[in-house]
């Protein structure tokens, strides 16, 4: 396998086990981690391509990627926070009003 | 086999584990370190190809501000509650299988699919040119073309950091 | 002018229903007054004048065409009046015996406070009524038939906020309706084999040469079922004595003299028709003839004066039909028209008794009133006189030409009918005369306290009782199936009992005269031995009274069966069970499967991250499913 199909495959896969730890973890803090991954797995295959094609625009795309991934954390994990004061637990399972 | 390709494989490994370690480890914190590990090694696929400007913007945003901000905040709470005990939810198996699924679907398409090279595409990089990729020319052409998305991610972050703000006011608020 | 004077005649009282049911109760009773008689009444008048303009023509019939009710196909129905001399004697009795009655109503229903409305009604049922003997077709002729209906129903039941008032006037329009499905499909077929429903292009396509492509019988038969509705025949005659809840004017007007008569008229109109339907003819005759003798059965133990006056109604049109079914359709409308005097007189006569006596209906307790109330007790005498044929009143004419054509006539008649028949007008005579001993010469029977407040009608109502009288007396005279012969032709006598025809007339006059003697035998001092009578008969006497049961057999036939399927079959079963059981089990299904759909919603954020996954992965595998 060439190089571009090997990391477009390690993309696919590190999406696809961050997407499995957002469905089975219950930690809060986790769950966003796993997030950070799935990001880090999108950001990896934009790469590929940008450096495949040589055009400087992938790359301009994946440092705005950066930008949003800075200010996503910076909002998700106060609310986590908040959240976790509420119940005074990281268990995501404690929050379940919405249920029937 | 080249070098280059070996420490490719090697890396890409050390990305995966990292991964994999992720959903397995227990503490939290442990979690996180997989986590930057698993970065590191990507930044490090990034130097490979080439694209040292990403590279380094990696390991500065993602590793030196995102999962420092992370740790402080493992750190700072009681994580032995009964997310510590019980590490996984109720979907376990039914996640796992839908998630190999996709990944399997996705990477059947990767797999026979045939993807662009810059051979195909109109733009031509001119011989001897520096690498696009560096840290010079990229900036040149970040703020000469996409300057409006220079700005427009600074508003970004002033949102952030209000709505930061507000959040942390409430909390405050609701605390009494 | 002349043109539209048939339709002046049928538009005043529909006028006068107008005027006194929009504005009479603000107007006061003296505008109701003039506006519901002096309407009718210029009604008569315009009716003798088309009578006259009739004369003039040489007797050829008068046609005013309204206007076009619809168009179907090539068919044009159209409202149109048609003035013969049947028509003339119908309306000229109408508006005639209608305006005296309306004038009856002033005094007797002085005291209503829904003076206004009891005008209004009446007005309207004399709007009906001249739709009914003035229109060409059956279809205007019907229109009519369901209004004078409905009027009935109006009137019956006026005094509605009494139940059992409201439902006789339910149980009549009920049992009209009955009949009126024979009607109806007497006029499909009519109109289905000749393409037209005029009375004279009916009466000519039978009496012409090509018959037409209906059985005469068939369509006579049907028809004849509506008339048995209308005019209180077996079967449908049980709702004609329960009638009398309504006002005594309304008896008089509606159920002795006009509408009942409706179904007489109807024949006598079709007579084209029934010339070539002989079976029809004969089941009228039977049938005419049943009724009158058992309404004269049950009569003779009736104790209501109404009551007894209203089985009599039944028994004379039996009578009529009698005439009709052997061919003597001008001796028919002969007797309509000495009926319409003597009963309307009598009627009239009863109220006017009821309103000496405070109210008093049953003639137990009554008595002595001749010398109390001597013009009400004069009228009704010389009216009593008049119907049990004692001659030279008016009902000896009538009722002695049908008891000949019943036994001479080439078309049906036979001694059997003329004995039955005979044996009828003896109980007929019977009857009346203990109505009248009872009521007004036996020794009196009333409290101290009613017979205190005895006392005459005022003139309204004594007025027309004479004018009434004197007709009963002297209207026999006419012999109004001369005057119609060119309408209606005479049928043929058998030759060979020619000279039984004065033997006839005196065994009717005799007969007559025993019904006398054996009423004032009976009950010339009073009830002993009608008391003692009784107890001999007792079986008799309960089956008479029970007024042989009819409608308790039509409540346990009809009634109990319908009302056990509206409740079981409709309401539980198809009410119930399937139309409510069906929405009820539609929504218990929405209910129930959107309680199973809820547990999707488990509240865990997972749950739904793994339904999302799950949803991209169904809908890549659609896309890549479908190229």
């Amino acid at each position: 396998m060439d190089r571009t199909q090997l990391l477009l495959t390690l993309s696919i896969a590190l999406f696809s086990l961050g997407l499995v730890g957002v469905m089975i973890r219950r930690n809060a803090l986790v769950m966003l981690m796993c997030m950070e991954l799935m990001l880090n797995g999108v950001i990896l295959s934009l790469v590929t391509f940008a450096e495949r094609t040589a055009t400087v625009s992938g790359a301009v795309l994946v440092f705005l990627v950066f930008v949003v991934a800075a200010a996503e954390i910076a909002i998700a994990i106060p609310i986590v926070l908040l959240l976790a004061r509420q119940r005074h637990t990281l268990d995501v399972g404690a929050w379940s009003g919405l249920k029937g | 086999m080249s070098l280059e390709t070996l420490l490719l494989y090697f890396f890409a490994a050390a990305a995966l584990a990292g991964g994999v370690l992720m959903l397995v480890a227990r503490h939290p914190m442990r979690v996180a370190l997989a986590l930057i590990s698993s970065m590191v090694s990507l930044a490090g696929i990034y130097a490979i190809l080439g694209v040292h400007v990403i590279a380094v913007f990696q390991v500065l945003i993602y590793v030196g501000a995102v999962m420092v901000f992370m740790v402080y905040v493992i750190m700072l709470l009681d994580v032995r509650d009964p997310s510590f005990l019980e590490r996984y939810g109720r979907a376990l198996v039914p996640s796992v299988a839908v998630a190999g699924v996709l990944a399997a679907a996705l990477g059947a398409a990767v797999s026979r699919g045939r993807i662009a090279t810059a051979a195909d595409l109109a733009h031509v990089q001119p011989e001897g040119a520096p690498a696009p990729f560096a840290v010079q020319p990229f900036s040149v052409e970040f703020l000469g073309d996409y300057w409006l998305h220079f700005e427009l991610t600074s508003v970004l972050l002033l949102a952030a950091v209000v709505a930061a703000i507000a959040v942390i006011k409430a909390g405050r608020r609701h605390d009494g | 002018m002349t043109m539209d004077l048939l339709t002046l005649i049928v538009l005043l009282p529909l006028a006068g229903f107008v005027l006194n049911g929009l504005a009479g109760n603000r107007l006061g009773k003296g505008f109701v007054s003039v506006v519901g008689c002096g309407l009718p009444i210029v009604a008569f008048m315009a009716t003798v004048r088309a009578l006259l303009e009739l004369q003039a023509t040489g007797g050829s019939a008068l046609l005013e065409t309204v206007y076009t009710w619809a168009m179907v196909g090539d068919f044009r129905f159209e409202v149109a009046f048609y003035f013969d001399r049947l028509s003339a004697l119908m309306t000229l009795i109408v508006t005639g015996v209608g305006s005296l009655i309306h004038v009856y109503s002033t005094g007797y229903m002085k005291d209503d406070a829904s003076y206004a409305r009891y005008f209004a009604y009446l007005n309207l049922f004399l709007f009906f009524m001249l739709l009914l003997v003035l229109g060409r077709s059956l279809l205007v002729c019907f229109v009519g038939w369901e209004g004078v209906g409905l009027a009935s129903y109006l009137l019956i039941g006026f005094w509605f906020e009494d139940p059992a008032k409201a439902a006789a006037g339910k149980k009549a329009f009920i049992t009209n309706r009955v009949g009126d499905a024979g009607f109806l499909l007497g006029m499909f077929l009519i109109y289905h084999a000749l393409g037209t429903l005029d009375f004279d292009a009916v009466n000519a396509a039978f009496n012409g040469p090509v018959a037409p492509a209906v059985s005469a019988s068939l369509v006579g038969l049907l028809l004849f079922v509506g008339a048995t509705g209308k005019s209180a025949q077996i079967p449908l005659h049980v709702w004609l004595p329960d009638a009398m809840a309504g006002p005594t004017p309304v008896s008089a007007l509606i159920h002795a003299a006009t509408m009942v008569t409706a179904g007489v008229y109807l024949v006598a109109r079709l007579n084209g028709l029934y010339l070539h339907a002989p079976e029809a003819s004969q089941v009228i005759a039977i049938v005419g003839l049943a009724t009158a003798f058992f309404a004269a059965t049950i009569a003779v133990v009736q104790t209501d004066i109404k009551k007894v006056l209203a089985y009599s109604t039944v028994s004379q049109l039996g009578f009529m039909f009698l005439a009709l079914g052997v061919g003597a359709y001008g001796v028919a409308v002969f007797h309509v028209y000495t009926h319409a005097f003597f009963k309307a007189c009598l009627f009239l006569g009863a109220g006017s008794v009821i309103h000496a006596m405070s109210g008093e209906q049953d003639v137990r307790r009554m008595g002595g009133l001749a010398r109390k109330i001597p013009v009400t007790f004069v009228t009704f005498a010389v009216a009593t006189a008049a119907i049990a044929g004692i001659p030279p009143l008016a009902g000896f004419f009538s009722k002695d030409e049908i008891l000949w054509f019943a036994f001479a006539s080439e078309r049906g008649g036979s001694p059997l009918l003329w004995i039955v028949a005979s044996f009828t007008a003896l109980m007929t005579a019977f009857y009346m005369f203990r109505l009248l001993m009872l009521t007004f010469l036996t020794p009196s029977r009333m409290d101290e306290k009613t017979a205190h407040h005895v006392h005459e009608s005022p003139v309204s109502m004594t007025g027309v009782l004479v004018v009434l009288a004197v007709l009963s007396a002297i209207g026999g005279f006419f012999h109004v199936y001369h005057f119609l012969e060119p309408v209606m032709p005479m049928p043929a006598e058998n030759e060979a009992l020619e000279h039984l025809k004065l033997p006839l007339v005196i065994f009717a006059v005799v007969t007559g005269l025993t019904g006398l003697a054996a009423a004032v035998y009976v009950y010339g001092k009073g009830l002993a031995r009608a008391d003692r009578l009784q107890q001999r008969f007792a079986g008799l006497h309960r089956l008479l009274s029970g007024k042989y049961y009819v409608d308790e057999l039509y409540e346990a036939v009809l009634g109990r069966p319908l009302h056990w399927i509206s409740e079981r079959v409709f309401l539980d079963l198809g009410d119930r069970a399937l139309i409510d059981g069906t929405l009820h089990g539609l929504t218990g299904l929405a209910q129930r499967a959107a309680g199973r759909l809820s547990r999707v919603e488990t509240g865990n954020l997972q749950f739904y991250v793994l339904l999302a996954a799950l949803g991209v992965v169904a809908s890549l595998a659609w896309m890549w499913g479908h190229g």
